[in-house]
């Protein structure tokens, strides 16, 4: 497991790099291979972050305030589809995000841990990130999709609002399935969808052989800068033979596009198209880290195909316990939690499955509800990554900031740091602690 | 004479760097023996060793076992370098002071050490950043000009577009030109820069010119657009040098992703379905009422290229491709593409159709236009032409002209004047250069946001808005959490009219901007100030005294609002708010006069970003501010989360009016204020006089301490933590003797800098580094001469300094290295 210094100038090569940070993954990996390792070990992480807040009294009982066992406990109805997967559940309440501007999203605050809002750029790297940079290597860094109306993922098929790779360095979701297949399973796909993709491999090659010809007759010093250019195309197509190389193990999972992709009724049906990317992806062990945005990281969203008229803004000023239609998007989410993980346990991994070596983080983009100042930013945490998080409990933490569950994730997975993205000056204004929140680690 | 030799181990390292040092340095590179006995150790055996040695060992550094730079002593030698050319050491008040060449020479001799000693350990390019121009020494400038100069010139480059230079071209693709106005100077115009909305984007936008109507939020939904996707270090102060920047892969891979985007929206328009097109709003049936949808009128609103009659029309030919490509690659690089361009790029198009078909292979084989290297990358490399004695090239040909747009402008708006210049074969001599130059100049048709984001790099104003606060802290000083970020992106919009006002005016515009009262502002009766029905507190209030009652509105109509249907209905709103709130409040005396700022409106979620705000010009009272310094935005741009930052508001008059420096901090100090909520900065800054600490610190925080007279959002205060506030402080080591002893207030200290000549050389530097994109070094001092003698002689014209350096051997010739 790399340690913590390693990890650190890993980042800091990450951050400060600015001539070099690119797109692929800093250390080269295995390609398509999953890493083998000691039987239990974190090898993935999972964000799933519904917008307009995660309320966390449609999950617990009224007046469960104190950390306990959730054993005793019944879940709420909107989240009752998770009732079976109970002892491999950890609820964490009483975060606060006060500093990460949460009123209708954080943005890049909520999994960044810094100031956030509309517009404002990422400040740091965000938690999917790091780990991605400590876990073990995969072909793609993490990986992003995001959930909205059908108008809008059409009009903005990728959109940065809430992953970051570092300080003003947002990175893309992916909103339209059609174009994310092609990404990612191009080179196994059959007619226009394979057709495409190797128009636009082929594009790229083009690129790269014209970028190299115009580095002819460069001074030294300018040739070495601009090389740097060319190698990002060098590695752009190194990535696509690495797809194309493991073309068997992507056959084995990658979904069939059918007429909801191509011809979706709903926005929900591409909402489930984008899911199946994603679980395929973290299949053939293509990323590390997903990252699924339903809301797309901002205040809107539709989800019509559950028969829920309302859509936009005002989703967000319902009061979520007891709303009908809260309740059917929290059961939408867990359903969409359940099938993740029934996915993962499907698939063996060393002595176990995949599941055994997984965690998912479920929360919000903004706290507990629109409008918040984020003192109550609660999460749901599944799995415990090769045996390092505790779970079947709740946990009622005494106002610490995000930061510090960060820093846990990042113990967790063996990494671990003082702190998270909080300047050591701050972190008495935000009663961030040193170290990692024990009640959640084993 | 000033000799300044390369090292003569500099066989040894052609890589990164070489080619800048020995561009940057003045003499070639022979001639030397054992450096280290020959040229370092005679000057630190002089000056270093009384008090360094193994037995002194002042301070604990010890300096006799130095030799020559290695990876292993770099740090030290960084350390011995930057004390000895900012004149740290030996110390100020010992006599025996080595002469300023020697401190050149020694410092270029560690420096180009530390360039070959780090250059397999992650290099070294300290000296070579914008923050450390002022190492070297100002009188080495401006003193009695040095003699046996080397001509100078500057490293042949490529140079990374500024990411507002790649956003303003492409928006002209997919938007409609708006003309200049002579009338109304500050609206948003073709070729501006693109302003930043009200929530801190700086994006262009798909389908602007042809959006209808949206209902709820939709606008911010519904409609695509794109942010630069190319990035820039975040360090204060200049930092658009060539060498600073290249394209990543996921840069590139954004480019390609945003240029798909845009050829379809060239090709098609919005990307929209049927039902979100009307002529009628009235139409619009109700089941798309309550959705986050925005519609398009009927007719198509978009620049028409040759790419859309390409696509409207059936068939492709290679003659029709061609067309398409040379205006693209026209476009996209600002010069037309050579045969073997086009060819090639035809190849690719070509190769994609027969691939994918006519729709989607012509979107997709022309996206390699958007990441041509020139189109990434403007080139100053003298292919051709013929190196002088000195073996310097003169730019000539489309790189002469683009150097010259681009020194202005981002696009091409020149494109007849200069292109007619280049073919009929006047432009080739300095003399073709300054009548462009000039004419360019003069005309203020031709947008120059290159000249405005000097002024941004230069004052660091524009930072504000970055500057994050603390809630609790924000609301004791008076501010509004809610609107405080919307209400700092619109003063910096503010403080970019009034910059553009003083260099349309040209007469003394350092002391202007230094010392002027007037302000722009957005009054409360333009109608933005208010949101559902509550005042929006904007600008208007970080003029307030604390504690003062606001002044009563004398009269909504005290302003002329041109009555156009874009501001009629926010006229109409604002009229009707403010007699229902009873809102007439006033904080400026003075008559104001309209004036138009680039600027969205805030409301972002339901109009489409106009990017133009109808503000007002005011003098405020001189008692309380004075130039831009004093602006709320320059206050915040230099505070931070919970308090004012003295220490960076002298750092900034220490290094950008005084053109001096402070060292880097040692990694071993612990930078740290201590918390005491009942004092005030100044007390907490006490800890600071420590001796080890005061001896850097007494070159910034005497400066920063005037600013105490307002708080930490940059309103007025007259008591500090229940004190009265001292806003005194102190001038000193400023090289110039009518600039020393201390001052009172921040007024008084600005109207004695506004008034020295050493602090208008030092702005000329200044603007020498920004328009070079490079350090000036001692070779470039007669250009540096002429130019501060360009500014006085004509009234302190910004006009005359651009036009000694756009015309002088630096920006005009090219060192080529192999």
């Amino acid at each position: 497991m790399i340690n913590r210094r390693e990890m650190l100038s890993d980042m800091a090569a990450g951050l400060g790099a600015m001539l070099g940070s690119g797109l692929i993954p800093a250390r080269a990996a295995a390609p398509g291979i999953a890493p083998s390792s000691a039987v239990g070990s974190p090898k993935r992480v999972i964000f799933f972050l519904q917008n307009h807040g995660f309320d966390p009294l449609t999950c617990l009982p009224k007046g469960l305030t104190e950390s306990c066992s959730l054993a005793g406990v019944a879940l709420e109805k909107p989240m009752q589809a998770l009732e079976p997967y109970k002892h491999r559940m950890h609820v964490i309440t009483g975060l606060h995000g006060r500093h990460t501007n949460p009123g209708h999203s954080a943005y890049f605050g909520a999994l960044g841990g810094c100031r956030g809002g509309t517009g404002v750029p990422p400040a740091a790297a965000t938690i999917d990130h790091a780990l991605s940079q400590v876990l073990p290597q995969t072909i793609l860094p993490p990986l992003c999709i995001g959930m909205e109306s059908l108008e809008s993922m059409k009009a903005r098929p990728t959109l940065a609002t809430l992953t970051a790779a570092g300080p003003n360095q947002p990175t893309f979701m992916h909103c339209d399935p059609n174009m994310l297949y092609q990404m990612l399973f191009g080179s196994i796909a059959e007619g226009t969808i394979k057709q495409h993709y190797q128009a636009r491999a082929n594009i790229l090659r083009a690129v790269e052989r014209t970028a190299q010809l115009k580095s002819q007759g460069l001074p030294l010093a300018e040739a070495e800068r601009y090389a740097r250019y060319v190698h990002g195309f060098r590695d752009l197509n190194g990535l696509q033979e690495k797809l194309s190389g493991i073309s068997d193990q992507l056959r084995k999972v990658a979904p069939r596009p059918d007429e909801r992709y191509t011809a979706p009724q709903f926005e929900t049906q591409w909402h489930d198209a984008l899911l199946e990317i994603g679980i395929a992806a973290l299949q053939a062990n293509l990323t590390n880290v997903l990252t699924i945005a339903s809301g797309c990281g901002e205040y809107f969203g539709s989800w019509k195909g559950l028969g829920i008229q309302d859509t936009g803004h005002g989703l967000g000023h319902i009061d979520q316990p007891d709303s009908v239609i809260w309740t059917k998007i929290r059961q939408y989410n867990c359903e969409m939690l359940v099938k993740l993980m029934k996915a993962l346990e499907a698939t063996p991994e060393g002595p176990g499955s995949m599941m055994d070596n997984t965690l998912i983080v479920y929360t919000s983009n903004n706290g507990e509800k629109q409008h918040t100042d984020g003192s109550n930013w609660p999460f749901v945490l599944l799995g415990n990554a090769g045996g390092r998080f505790k779970t079947g409990q709740h946990t009622a933490v005494v106002d610490r900031p995000i930061n510090d569950l960060y820093a846990t994730l990042l113990h967790g997975v063996g990494a671990p740091v003082d702190r998270f993205n909080m300047d050591k000056n701050l972190a008495a204004v935000h009663h961030s602690q040193v170290g990692p929140i024990e009640a959640i680690l084993r | 004479m000033i000799a300044v030799r390369l090292r003569s181990g500099a066989t040894r390292w052609p890589r990164l760097f070489l080619a800048l040092a020995a561009a940057l340095s003045a003499a070639p590179a022979d001639e030397v023996a054992d450096d280290f006995a020959a040229r370092a150790q005679p000057f630190l055996a002089s000056y270093c060793y009384d008090c360094h040695d193994a037995e002194t060992k002042k301070g604990g550094v010890s300096l006799d076992a130095l030799r020559e730079v290695t990876a292993d002593n770099a740090s030290l030698w960084k350390r011995v370098w930057e004390q000895v050319a900012l004149k740290e050491m030996p110390p100020p008040k010992q006599s025996d002071q080595p002469a300023l060449a020697q401190r050149l020479e020694i410092s270029t001799w560690i420096t180009e050490g530390l360039m070959q000693a780090l250059q397999d350990h992650g290099g070294f390019i300290d000296h070579l950043r914008p923050a450390k121009g002022n190492h070297l020494d100002h009188d080495l400038l401006f003193g009695s000009r040095p003699k046996n100069l080397q001509p100078t010139s500057t490293p042949a480059r490529l140079w990374r577009l500024h990411p507002q230079e790649q956003l303003v071209r492409l928006n002209d693709l997919i938007c409609l030109k708006r003309p200049y106005n002579p009338e109304r100077p500050g609206l948003w115009t073709h070729g501006d820069h693109i302003p930043s909305n009200l929530e801190g984007e700086i994006k262009v936008y798909f389908g602007l010119d042809q959006y209808l109507t949206s209902f709820d939020d939709a606008y911010s939904i519904g409609v695509s657009g794109f942010q630069s996707s190319l990035s820039m270090i975040r360090d204060r102060g200049l930092r658009n040098y060539p060498f600073l920047y290249s394209v990543n892969s996921a840069e590139a891979l954004q480019i390609s992703g945003v240029a798909e985007k845009v050829l379809r929206y060239m090709a098609r328009g919005p990307a929209a379905e049927p039902y979100q097109f009307t002529d009628d709003i009235e139409k619009i049936p109700g089941q798309y009422r309550n959705l986050n949808l925005i519609f398009y009128g009927t007719a198509i609103k978009r620049p028409l290229t040759p790419l859309y009659e390409l696509m409207k029309n059936p068939g492709v030919s290679d003659d029709r491709l061609s067309e398409v490509i040379r205006f693209l690659f026209q476009a996209l690089t600002l010069r037309p593409p050579s045969q073997a361009e086009t060819a090639r790029y035809l190849e690719i198009v070509n190769q994609s159709i027969q691939e994918v078909g006519k729709e989607e292979g012509v979107i997709l084989g022309l996206t390699p236009l958007f990441l041509d290297r020139d189109a990434l990358f403007r080139p100053e490399l003298c292919p051709e032409g013929i190196p002088d004695a000195h073996g310097r090239t003169l730019l000539q040909g489309d790189e002469l002209a683009l150097a010259i747009n681009a020194a202005f402008s981002y696009i091409v708006p020149d494109a007849d004047h200069l292109k007619t210049a280049l073919a009929e074969g006047h432009l080739k001599t300095r003399d073709d250069v300054k009548r462009e130059v000039t004419r360019i100049l003069n005309d203020d048709r031709i947008r120059k946001p290159r000249v405005l984001q000097f002024f941004r790099d230069f004052f660091d104003y524009d930072r504000a808005p970055g500057i994050c606060k603390d809630r609790k802290f924000l609301e004791e000083e008076g501010g509004h959490f809610d609107t405080y970020y919307a209400a700092m992106l619109s003063m910096v919009a503010n403080t970019d009219g009034l910059i553009e006002l003083i260099l349309q005016e040209d007469k003394n515009v350092l002391k202007e901007l230094l010392t002027t009262n007037r302000v722009i502002y957005q009054p409360a009766s333009s109608g933005a100030n208010f949101r559902d029905g509550i005042l929006f507190l904007t600008d208007i209030a970080y003029y307030m005294v604390r504690g003062k009652q606001w002044e009563p509105l004398r009269d909504f109509s005290e302003i002329a609002i041109p009555p156009t249907s874009e501001n009629k209905l926010l006229i109409e709103r604002a009229q009707r708010e403010i007699e229902q709130h009873n809102m007439r409040h006033h904080i400026f005396p003075n008559p104001s006069q309209p004036i138009y700022v680039r600027q969205s409106p805030f409301d972002k979620g339901r109009f489409p970003p106009a990017m133009n705000a109808l503000k007002a010009i005011t003098t405020v009272d001189p008692k309380e501010r004075l130039g831009i310094l004093t602006h709320p935005v320059w206050l915040v741009a230099h505070s931070d989360a919970m308090d004012n930052h003295a220490i960076l508001r002298g750092r900034w008059i220490r290094e950008r009016l005084l053109g001096d420096a402070v060292p880097d901090i040692p990694i071993t100090v612990d930078a740290k204020l201590p918390v005491e909520p009942e004092s005030t900065l100044r007390q907490r800054m006490h800890v600071l006089h420590a001796p080890e600490c005061w001896r850097c610190h007494q070159k910034m925080d005497p400066l920063g301490l005037p600013f105490e007279m307002y708080n930490q959002l940059g309103l007025v205060r007259d008591r500090d933590k229940g004190k009265p506030v001292d806003a005194s402080g102190e001038i000193t080591r400023s090289g110039d003797p009518a600039l020393e002893g201390p001052v009172n207030s921040p007024m008084e200290m600005l109207q004695k800098l506004a008034a020295s000549e050493r602090v208008q050389q030092v702005f000329v530097r200044h603007a020498f580094r920004f328009w070079m994109g490079r350090n000036e070094t001692i070779n470039d001092a007669p250009i540096l001469q002429e130019a501060f003698q360009a500014y006085r002689d004509h009234g302190g014209s910004m006009k005359a300094i651009l036009a000694v350096l756009l015309t002088s051997d630096a920006f005009l010739y090219r060192q080529k290295f192999p």
